[in-house]
């Protein structure tokens, strides 16, 4: 049995290239289950995606603890205490979507492309990655072209998108799938008995009634999660430009912008989910976005 | 005279922190720091299962005031609660500080307003509880996964109302929250929009003076379920007001009074077309009969509204 665990953002398409690559073990004739995961937590937070192949019928179920490969979708989750791509992989294949070449001590295979720079000159928006994910998949796994392409094909049929937009789709799939190695996934080390007995479950000791009760005593506290990690684009203020008219503060849902003491706009990057309103709203075109790469 | 005349004029205290787990470019987050910049620090926020809960996932808070979390069905009745219990404090005590003269705002999605939360709030409305209810309104359950409310907009797409089999997505016409209330006679009741802040904190402070039950139904986009990108938030909201898709009004002691009133409609289509909610209605045919409808029923509202209002 083969594990690939997908890592992303809610909202990137992680989910969907999980299930592409699902689609395409099973016209690849192996039995394939595939599951994302998702807390309480939405767009731009972690969410994971696992897609268990075998040549067997497949009566594991649960979480993948000790995946054969990694698929990650955003390069700053790497490091990310939350996400934590990298729990479980002990060698194997590990890919990384980045533009940077990122320094990882790991023992096994890696391998990088920047699937979010080819979707937006294929399809033009940084959130449309599934089918560049789920082509690497395939590829990693030896799948041949044509199931990839179909499967691609599939799911996004599925999903409802146009035949114009699922043209664009299959030439970024083609054009990942293109640019990554295959792999003889038989040849890697693997630590498949510990798929089912490990399942990191913390048991939690139970207080009396009255000692329990959900009590949070500092108001305000989340600002002590750094939701900047969430942000695939940044927006950038050009303080010749801006006048401090405050439009972007009103409109800031994360309380993200301040102004300083020269009266201007100044962006909490590190708390700043990157949902752009800012840039939309400011009537001087003071507001540009670029490519987020810091690893947070 | 208005307060607020500009976004110059907002006050600079900030009672939501940042770093909360609610999708980037919510909506209703931009109206829960509107609204708590002018209610002020002397508040309790009642909240209730929806979006806004996972601002608030223990341990953490993203509201800087006391934050109560209650039942579904429960955030009116819960508001009744605490309010006793203060009247208690006051009355029979003799306490009088600021403490006992706490605001409550119970602050809810359109699931609890419209539906699970009816009958409570009915029943506290009817009570003449003195209170704040705000609604944000996204127009489904959209904390689950996006599926059909009472506040669902003819033909949009949810997850239990897929336009599949030539169906139009959601067949049924929006409960129109404001009037209900209105007919329960609150002293003020009002619709605000993300996109019009200075309409939304005038509404706020002028509700201030009442005492009683004071309603709030605010549109509030809701990126991931209308499937918008989360820049247009703001944009869509001001296209929905101006397209009078959204009208922004108020009723004082049931009399009511439109704060904005566009002379000439944007066409529908221009709201419509921004979310992938309504893109059956435009792909991969367009369905002309449906866009008509509600074209239509927006511009008899208006008209009976220019009719009315404008010859005042």
């Amino acid at each position: 049995m083969y594990r690939f665990r997908f890592h992303g953002r809610g909202g990137q398409g992680i989910k969907t290239a999980s299930r592409i690559f699902g689609t395409a073990a099973f016209l690849e004739g192996f039995y394939a289950q595939d599951f994302p995961m998702y807390g309480p937590e939405r767009r731009g937070a972690p969410v994971a995606a696992y897609v268990r192949v075998s040549r067997e019928p497949i009566v594991n179920r649960g979480y993948i603890t000790h995946p054969d490969v990694v698929l990650v979708g955003d390069e700053t989750l790497l490091f990310d205490p939350v996400a934590d791509p990298l729990r479980g992989f002990s060698g194997g294949v590990l890919f990384v979507n980045t533009m940077t070449s990122p320094q990882i001590d790991i023992s096994g295979e890696l391998v990088t492309l920047d699937v979010t720079g080819l979707a937006l000159e294929y399809i033009g928006r940084t959130s449309a990655i599934s089918a560049g994910v789920g082509a690497i998949a395939c590829k990693i796994a030896g799948f041949s072209k044509g199931t990839t392409m179909e499967a691609v094909e599939r799911e996004l049929e599925e999903l409802g998108l146009s035949e114009e937009l699922i043209d664009k789709n299959l030439r970024l799939a083609e054009e990942s799938y293109r640019n990554v190695p295959s792999f003889d996934l038989d040849s890697l080390p693997s630590v498949r008995e510990s798929d089912y007995i490990d399942t990191n479950v913390v048991h939690v000791k139970l207080d009396e009634g009255y000692v329990g009760v959900a009590t949070i005593a500092k108001l305000g506290n989340t600002a002590v999660r750094r939701t900047g990690s969430w942000r695939i684009l940044k927006p950038v203020v050009d303080l010749n430009k801006c006048t401090g008219c405050k439009i972007c503060f009103a409109y800031c849902p994360d309380v993200s912008i301040y102004l300083g003491e020269d009266d201007k706009a100044y962006i909490d990057y590190d708390h700043c989910k990157g949902c752009l309103i800012c840039s939309s709203v400011c009537p001087f075109k003071a507001i540009t976005m670029v490519r987020e790469v810091k690893t947070l | 005279m208005s307060k607020f005349r500009s976004v110059k004029d907002i006050p600079d205290d900030e009672y939501v922190a940042p770093g909360s787990s609610l999708c980037a470019g919510c909506g209703s987050e931009i109206i829960a720091r509107h609204m708590l910049k002018v209610l002020g620090k002397d508040t309790i926020f009642v909240n209730v299962p929806g979006c806004y809960a996972i601002s608030t996932l223990f341990p953490f808070t993203a509201v800087k005031v006391p934050f109560v979390f209650a039942v579904f069905g429960s955030g009116a009745a819960v508001a009744q609660g605490i309010k006793d219990g203060l009247d208690i404090l006051k009355e029979k005590r003799g306490i009088n500080n600021e403490r006992v003269n706490y605001k409550v705002v119970v602050y809810v999605g359109d699931g609890a307003a419209y539906d699970i939360g009816f009958q409570s709030t009915s029943a506290a409305i009817h009570r003449n509880l003195d209170f704040y209810f705000v609604c944000y309104d996204n127009e489904a359950y959209g904390n689950t996964g996006f599926q059909l409310s009472g506040a669902t907009p003819y033909a949009s797409r949810t997850s239990t109302s897929e336009p599949l089999g030539g169906s139009v997505g959601n067949v049924y016409r929006k409960k129109d929250i404001f009037e209900i209330w209105r007919a329960h006679r609150a002293p003020y009741i009002a619709t605000i929009s993300v996109s019009h802040i200075t309409d939304m904190l005038n509404k706020f402070e002028k509700a201030k003076q009442f005492k009683g039950p004071k309603l709030f139904v605010a549109l509030s986009i809701c990126p991931t379920g209308w499937g918008a990108s989360e820049e247009e938030t703001v944009r869509i909201a001001r296209l929905a007001v101006e397209t009078g898709m959204w009208p922004l009004k108020e009723a004082v002691y049931g009399e009511v009074k439109h704060t904005f009133i566009p002379r000439r409609l944007k066409p529908v289509e221009e709201y419509l077309k921004t979310q992938r909610r309504f893109r059956h209605l435009f792909h991969p045919v367009r369905r002309e009969e449906d866009i008509k409808k509600i074209q239509e029923e927006v511009e008899s509202y208006w008209k009976r509204v220019w009719e009315t209002e404008l010859s005042k």
